[in-house]
């Protein structure tokens, strides 16, 4: 969830290395929200909201600033991580162990009964359904909008989207933001659904894994999320094989994401395009 | 007043000034919120600098902190002089740190003379060899080495992860009570300055690459060419320079140095390979440069600082309760304010920091 929104991000120009940062953030509030309020719906708009939020920041210091992109988000991250866990600390700490109102599993009626797939395919929950249908929207949005292709020119040649008229620093903009907000509300879904609570640094590197899946999938919010669903099935693999087998080193597993990233970005399977100006602030001249 | 303020400042010296000022600002905004959240923030930076300077130990686990920041960092300020951003060092402090480790555990008896230092040639050795793949495919194949090193980092974590794995890993100690290494020998450890301190020869050690580097920089051909690289690419290709071969070799040494302080960390500080070797020396030494200005004797205080920070807030925690995470966000707001005062033109407009080499596409077609 976080690459189709990170794919939008990117694929504008801005290197969004603060995706773990803002899956932080959102997990975080998302747990917040939930424990005051009891509503699963509540807490996730307002980790929705918190990862916006934080994208703003990014976008105001990346975009009108343009202050180097990495750095900026290296500063995010490490103050996200600051944050939550000064505040978790503070406010859910003297808690005792707590398991919030997540979401729970939503069986579509008469579907989820067919035999096999019916299982696999439609007894999630409400955020794994948004899973399958968000990277069909974004595509659809990217490719077939003409806002999709201001966000595609302006990641490749700024300069002729502004002779255009069209304002770079607002799509990258809305684009960053609604990264952001995606970013949330997968923070909000890593705490909210299975684990139902916040654990410090509780994103793991996900958010970087996301970032290797951009590179992977070129952007591309399917073939993104088909990345994204490739490591962490990888991610659950080595789980299961520790305990399973324990003689099979699991972290074979754990390095395939980035080995793959590797892999990719030397061009030995296909090219990488990047959106040509990423990381490249834009200046008006 | 800002113009009189411009007028009065060398270059060098705002440049400077920009940095205290960010750290200041940090500060106080950082108090603000430790108050907002209850705590007294007098009482919470008092203890954090005793905690960090208050005695004789305080100040070795302060220096210690400080050293591998500092050997990091240095890898890191090489690249990032050049316009390259190196952010493997977590990586290449595991790798290196194997490799020491590696040396460290040979089972024939080697006198300390030749031992240690075999033992921070391979931590070197290994720490560059990690380095070189991102480091080739940044010179030869513009490949963003933000990217890959990055990668690597997870990389040589999992690998160090695996080594000492208890089930089957190759390095892992028979009957130690969690994951690590046997110990390495004790010809090969770094020798103790201070009695009944953990502060080792590495931390000397750092300084003096500190030094070595400042002047490597500054004042030899090599730096001058890398440092004209990080200003302008275009001037380098006119100047006949080979942008390649200096751009794989300052990826490379980088690395080398990332690996020697995962080596001074096992040969002097812990003495086994574990899984917890970093608590993110790797991406603070990235805020140490940056705070520094990439000057390298600048690292030398701002990674005093940063370890201070770092050990000071263990104290604070403990005195008054304030969860020491909030050290990250003093960290983070120095950066940031750092960027800030970019930003704000408080640099003189001559100077930039040297920014991102891209190599346009334009010159493969007349290389």
């Amino acid at each position: 969830m976080a690459g189709v929104g990170g794919a939008f991000a990117e694929r504008s120009g801005v290197l969004n290395i603060a995706i773990e940062g803002m899956m932080l953030v959102g997990a975080f509030v998302a747990v917040l929200v939930s424990n005051y309020s009891g509503s699963a719906t509540l807490a996730a708009l307002a980790a929705i909201a918190a990862g916006g939020l934080m994208a703003t920041l990014f976008a105001y210091l990346c975009v009108t600033r343009n202050l180097e992109q990495i750095v900026c988000g290296v500063a995010l991250n490490l103050l996200a991580v600051g944050i939550t866990n000064v505040l978790y600390r503070k406010i859910l700490g003297p808690l005792p162990y707590i398991r919030v109102a997540g979401f729970d599993d939503i069986k579509i009626p008469f579907l989820s009964d067919i035999p096999v797939l019916g299982r696999l395919f439609f007894d999630y929950n409400v955020v794994t359904y948004i899973l399958f249908i968000l990277p069909v929207i974004a595509t659809w949005i990217m490719f077939r909008t003409s806002w999709g292709l201001s966000v595609r020119a302006v990641g490749d040649e700024p300069e002729a989207v502004d002779t255009a008229g069209i304002s770079v620093s607002r799509v990258r903009y809305t684009c960053v933001i609604v990264g952001g907000l995606c970013a949330g509300l997968a923070g909000a879904a890593l705490s909210l659904t299975d684990m139902r609570s916040f654990v410090t640094g509780m994103i793991a590197g996900r958010g970087f894994i996301v970032i290797a899946a951009h590179f992977c999938g070129r952007w591309n919010p399917i073939r993104v999320v088909l990345f994204c669903l490739l490591f962490g099935l990888a991610d659950a693999l080595q789980l299961r094989l520790q305990s399973l087998y324990p003689s099979v080193p699991s972290e074979i597993l754990s390095m395939a994401p980035y080995v793959l990233t590797v892999v990719f970005l030397a061009g030995f399977i296909g090219t990488v395009t990047a959106p040509r100006k990423m990381d490249i602030p834009y200046v008006r001249a | 007043m800002l113009s009189i303020f411009n007028l009065i400042m060398a270059d060098r010296y705002r440049r400077f000034l920009v940095s205290c000022v960010a750290v200041a600002v940090a500060l106080v905004v950082a108090g603000a919120l430790i108050a907002l959240l209850g705590y007294n923030p007098v009482t919470a930076y008092i203890m954090m600098a005793q905690g960090a300077f208050g005695s004789a130990y305080a100040f070795s686990v302060t220096a210690v902190r400080s050293a591998p920041l500092l050997i990091i960092g240095l890898g890191f300020l090489i690249g990032y002089r050049a316009g390259l951003f190196n952010v493997g060092g977590e990586g290449q402090l595991y790798v290196g740190a194997t490799g020491a480790t590696l040396v460290g555990l040979v089972p024939i008896h080697v006198p300390a003379i030749i031992h240690l230092p075999l033992a921070l040639l391979a931590s070197f050795v290994f720490g560059a060899l990690w380095a070189a793949i991102p480091a080739y495919l940044r010179a030869y194949h513009k490949v963003n080495e933000i990217v890959t090193t990055l990668m690597f980092n997870y990389l040589g974590y999992h690998l160090v992860s695996y080594l000492i794995n208890a089930d089957n890993g190759p390095l892992f100690e028979e009957g130690a009570a969690f994951a690590q290494s046997p110990p390495i020998a004790k010809s090969a450890e770094l020798p103790i300055l201070l009695t009944g301190t953990s502060l080792h020869l590495g931390v000397l050690f750092a300084v003096v690459l500190a030094v070595g580097t400042y002047v490597a920089i500054g004042y030899t051909a090599w730096g001058f060419t890398l440092r004209m690289i990080g200003r302008s690419l275009k001037t380098a290709r006119y100047a006949g320079v080979n942008y390649q071969r200096q751009i794989f070799g300052a990826i490379l040494i980088g690395g080398g140095m990332g690996g020697l302080a995962g080596g001074c960390e096992i040969l002097g500080l812990r003495h086994h390979l574990y899984q917890g070797l970093s608590p993110g020396y790797g991406y603070d030494a990235v805020a140490v440069v940056l705070l520094a200005n990439g000057n390298a004797l600048g690292t030398i205080v701002a990674s005093i600082f940063f370890g201070a920070l770092r050990s000071g807030g263990n104290l604070m925690q403990q005195t008054i309760g304030l969860d020491v995470s909030v050290v990250f966000i003093i960290q983070a707001l120095i950066i940031l304010f750092l960027l800030g005062g970019i930003a704000l033109k408080f640099q003189p407009r001559k100077f930039q920091p040297p920014h991102r080499v891209h190599t346009p596409k334009v010159l493969k077609n007349h290389a």
